[in-house]
């Protein structure tokens, strides 16, 4: 058997009905164009308008076929759809950098990397998590950090990880100092991030001592933009509602939610 | 868990007074108690000409702005001061978005804060 013999299979991701990744291995040049097309035909049938070409195997490519690819390409794009490419190995991800093909299709390490980006960047899905905490303020720090953490992750900037940090740490502080201090209950956040934009919910159970306190403390917080040498109270909330797009807050006898919503400010 | 923050302390030459302090970590209402106590120990010693290099404080919220912005008060009520310098971007936004740069003696480099020492 030649190991340079081409050879190509689809299979089609779970993510979606709309993903097919197909796996080529070999020689890709003059004499696969035909098979290429004939997958292309078969992708086609079957409706599929992401297509994750996975090159980590192919030793060589022509630029016949490249540019079979960007009419391919072209066709999804009509659709609404999309070609790119996963596991190019080092002299071939050269070789389509020299004909400029990084500036028409998208390169991924690999087919999950494809595949993730799918969902995030054109299916804009987005990731959620949810935090339970007893309100100890010495829990806060770890708490703010994996949340900036995340953001750094989903490839938001250093700035507005960092922004994003500040938000967490003011709104769970003002929980823990706020709410009800009983070891027994506790502070959920629920974050959820896509491209966009941070959304952020905070609840915690009310201290019915301190509610009327509360309700007093976010006055000048919402009204004040800037907080004075004097001001002990506020500045948490004050910086909150400077860092974020929107913020909202809800006080009951049963509990205290904040919610908050931080849009992407920089790309990477 | 708390968030570490770590004082180191040294002289400036020709000033009995003056101090310079350097802050590294994060400051947070985790550790505000542990700070106060430091700087305030150093204003008991007489020590009331403090120059914070924040060139390795990586992070700042609104508890830990507090408490700057109360040695800063308390050092000039004891007729001293407490400069800030090398405050990184981050940690300059958010004392800038809360309206607190005016309220703070800050310098871009240590030589100039050493320099407005009276």
């Amino acid at each position: 058997m030649n190991n340079n013999a081409l050879v190509m299979e689809i299979s089609s991701d779970e993510v979606s009905s709309e993903v097919a990744v197909l796996k080529i291995t070999g020689f890709l040049d003059f004499s696969g164009i035909a098979m290429l097309s004939g997958f292309f035909g078969k992708i086609t049938a079957e409706n599929k308008n992401y297509l994750i070409v996975d090159l980590a195997g192919v030793e060589m490519i022509c630029s016949a076929a490249l540019g079979e690819f960007m009419g391919y390409r072209k066709k999804l794009a009509d659709k609404g759809g999309n070609l790119v490419f996963a596991g190019l190995a080092g002299a071939i991800r050269s070789k389509l950098t020299l004909l400029g093909a990084n500036k028409i299709f998208s390169f991924y390490h690999d087919v999950r990397g494809a595949i993730n980006a799918y969902k995030w960047d054109y299916k804009k899905q987005s990731k959620s998590i949810t935090v339970s905490f007893p309100p100890f303020l010495k829990l806060v720090p770890p708490v703010r950090q994996l949340v900036s953490r995340l953001a750094r992750q989903n490839g938001y900037s250093t700035k507005d990880a960092f922004r994003i940090e500040t938000i967490v740490d003011e709104v769970c502080n003002n929980a823990v100092e706020h709410g009800l201090g009983d070891p027994g209950s506790e502070i959920v956040l629920r974050l959820s991030i896509d491209k966009e934009k941070v959304e952020l919910n905070v609840t915690n159970q009310s201290d019915p001592e301190k509610i009327s306190t509360l309700r007093e403390l976010i006055k000048p917080a919402v009204q004040s933009d800037h907080v004075g040498d004097d001001d002990k109270r506020g500045r948490g909330l004050a910086l909150i509602r400077m860092l974020s797009n929107n913020m909202d807050v809800k006080i009951t006898e049963r509990g205290t939610s904040v919610h908050v919503v931080k849009l992407r400010e920089e790309q990477q | 868990m708390e968030t570490q923050i770590q004082l180191t302390c040294e002289d400036v030459p020709g000033k009995a007074d003056a101090r310079i302090v350097r802050f590294i970590g994060d400051l947070d209402a985790t550790n505000v108690d542990f700070t106060t106590e430091k700087i305030f120990g150093y204003f008991d010693e007489g020590l009331v000409k403090i120059i914070a290099d924040f060139k390795q404080l990586r992070y700042v919220n609104s508890t830990g702005l507090g408490v700057l912005l109360h040695f800063n008060k308390s050092a000039k009520e004891k007729a001293g001061c407490f400069k800030i310098v090398n405050l990184n971007e981050n940690v300059y936004e958010i004392i800038e978005i809360i309206g607190a740069t005016s309220l703070l003696d800050i310098y871009d480099e240590l030589d100039e804060a050493v320099a407005a020492l009276v």
